[in-house]
């Protein structure tokens, strides 16, 4: 097994340790830091994958996303130096009205690991926070996450004043337990995530045709 | 027939009847009712529908911070104290029984955000909470639950204690992610953090019965699923909790007790553990998470009864229709099995009018004779 192949492993395992280890051993032999990333998302699409087929669950996929995120803290500076950026930037937070956090930490955490720039308001955002941020981060998708039925209708609003004040430019996900398919349709979403591996391929499917 | 029989038969899904009955509306959603129409508070909703079921003093749920007595509130699943720490006209910041700080609504129900939790590791649960866990002992409000009791005697209803189980402890203690994490990597934390909340549970239990009382049956509260699947894989529920919830168990039936578990989301990878831990009956079968009774009675219901599994937001549609054939052909189901109580999917959200939810009963009323 090479170094890249390990350092795979590494993620699917959640080993911290090998991950950040890995990272530093490729970056000491000046492995090209794009192969050293790709690695760690490969790893993390593995993950991503098994979940959706409860071949893994949570804990296996929050101590995988950990070292993700570690190896990612070794790297940055070098990705930086070297001009690659984030594949996507995306913002995230639960509707106003709503306290809820775990469902959307843990997207927030697959879409790190798939490589976005992830820019968590948190939660109780206003429509007119998230349009905001909109006009300031220039994302390339926002997902909305809520978990009651009475939350449920502000993620209309909260679609229609981004749609308002920023234009159709950015796509727009949602997410939670109440939410489906259907009611993504029905309030203008671009689309509907059925947990955190499904919005990684999702936020792919949306913008892999859009020019870059 | 009075309500403890009728549970009872359901049990040993002998002849009864009608279908059981409990169910739970939002604070909200009783606000709503009452300027729609309905005269009275939480109580009168369960005498209202005829509810068979009674709780015997509070959700037993034993505190990092010693609840004072004097502070219990008549809340059911949030007797305790809190310590406020912030407030804004919505929100308030609060230190919870359990060492997590957590904002919640001033004015309205809803899940809780956690902003911190006191024991973050397991360094921290050695050092400290587990000493004064144990030591702050017996937390049942006893004088409480005799009184209860009675009443539920008087009234001929099928009475309970209740409690909180380990994952919704953890969740509560040492939060989400941690908790998850640690069940990976710090089973061993996990398993004692289990063992002793379940050893307090009993300790506080036995409490209750030494003051003379019969109840039949043990609720426990916990969420271990939502709607993918079980947090965790069941070989790692099998390991780490399932030996606390099957001496939970054990424990209700050496006194003659029934025993009920409450999980939200998506259990079907589970409820073959469920019947080797010897549950009884599992509540509430989210239907949005792709529970179904209709499925479910013909394979499980010789082994498990149900309660619950009517669709709560179908009812917020208020489309008496679908709301017809969904309890329809879901008491079918629960009847043909006779391990059937009606309740909603979850709770009842103040999306359903006071109008649906009398249509609703008269569904159950008309459905639910055997």
């Amino acid at each position: 097994m090479n170094l890249l192949q390990s350092l795979e492993e590494a993620i699917k395992k959640g080993n911290r340790d090998d991950a950040v280890k890995n990272t530093k051993e490729a970056l000491s032999i000046n492995m090209p830091p794009k192969d050293i990333l790709d690695a760690l998302v490969r790893g993390m699409d593995d993950i991503g994958r098994r979940f959706k087929i409860n071949e893994i669950f949570v804990p296996e996929m929050l101590i995988a996303a950990r070292a993700m995120k570690e190896s990612i803290a070794v790297l940055e500076p070098i990705l930086v130096e070297a001009g690659i950026k984030p594949e996507y930037t995306a913002i995230i937070g639960t509707v106003q009205g709503d306290l809820h956090d775990i469902g959307k930490n843990l997207v927030g955490m697959m879409w790190k690991g798939a490589n976005f720039n992830v820019i968590d308001l948190g939660s109780n955002i206003s429509p007119e926070k998230f349009a905001e941020a909109v006009l300031t981060h220039k994302p390339d998708v926002v997902g909305l996450s809520a978990l009651l039925t009475t939350t449920m209708p502000m993620m209309k609003n909260t679609v229609d004043v981004i749609r308002e004040k920023t234009g159709n430019a950015v796509k727009i996900i949602i997410g939670g337990a109440p939410v489906t398919q259907d009611y993504a349709d029905e309030i203008g979403a671009d689309g509907y995530a059925a947990d955190a591996a499904s919005a990684v391929d999702l936020v792919r499917s949306l913008l892999v045709s859009l020019p870059g | 027939m009075d309500g403890r029989e009728r549970v009872n038969r359901m049990f040993a899904r002998r002849d009864h009847d009608r279908v059981p009955r409990f169910d739970q509306p939002w604070k909200e959603t009783l606000a709503r009712w009452q300027k729609e129409g309905f005269k009275g508070d939480s109580k009168a909703f369960l005498d209202w529908i005829e509810a068979d079921f009674q709780f015997l003093g509070h959700l037993i749920r034993p505190a990092i911070y010693k609840e004072d007595p004097a502070l219990i509130k008549e809340d059911f699943f949030n007797p305790g104290q809190f310590q406020k720490i912030r407030e804004d006209e919505l929100t308030h910041d609060l230190r919870d029984p359990f060492g997590a700080t957590v904002r919640l609504w001033k004015n309205k129900s809803g899940t809780p955000e956690h902003l911190g939790f006191e024991c973050d590791s397991s360094k921290v649960w050695h050092q400290h909470f587990k000493p004064r866990l144990m030591a702050n002992g017996i937390q049942i409000n006893l004088a409480k639950v005799k009184v209860d009791y009675a009443n539920s005697r008087r009234a001929g209803l099928w009475c309970l204690l209740a409690g909180v189980e380990t994952f919704e402890y953890l969740r509560a203690m040492i939060g989400d992610e941690v908790a998850l994490m640690a069940m990976v990597e710090e089973p061993e934390w996990i398993e004692d953090i289990s063992r002793t909340l379940t050893d307090l549970q009993l300790m506080n239990f036995e409490a209750a019965l030494e003051t003379g009382i019969e109840p039949d049956g043990l609720w426990m509260f916990g969420d271990m699923a939502y709607n993918h699947s079980t947090v965790c894989s069941p070989q790692m529920y099998k390991e780490l909790i399932w030996p606390d919830h099957n001496r939970l168990a054990d424990w209700a039936h050496r006194h003659d007790m029934k025993f009920i578990y409450h999980t939200d989301g998506n259990i079907n990878n589970v409820l073959n553990l469920y019947i080797e831990a010897g549950f009884d009956c599992l509540q509430p079968l989210e239907a949005k998470a792709g529970m179904d009774i209709r499925k479910l009675c013909p394979i499980y219901g010789d082994r498990l009864a149900f309660m619950g599994n009517i669709n709560a937001q179908l009812m917020g549609t208020n489309d008496v229709d679908a709301l017809e054939e969904e309890i329809a052909t879901k008491f079918a189901a629960g009847k043909a099995a006779r391990n059937y109580t009606f309740h909603s999917d979850h709770s009842v959200p103040p999306q359903v009018s006071w109008q649906t939810y009398q249509k609703i009963m008269r569904l159950v009323d008309k459905y639910g004779r055997y």
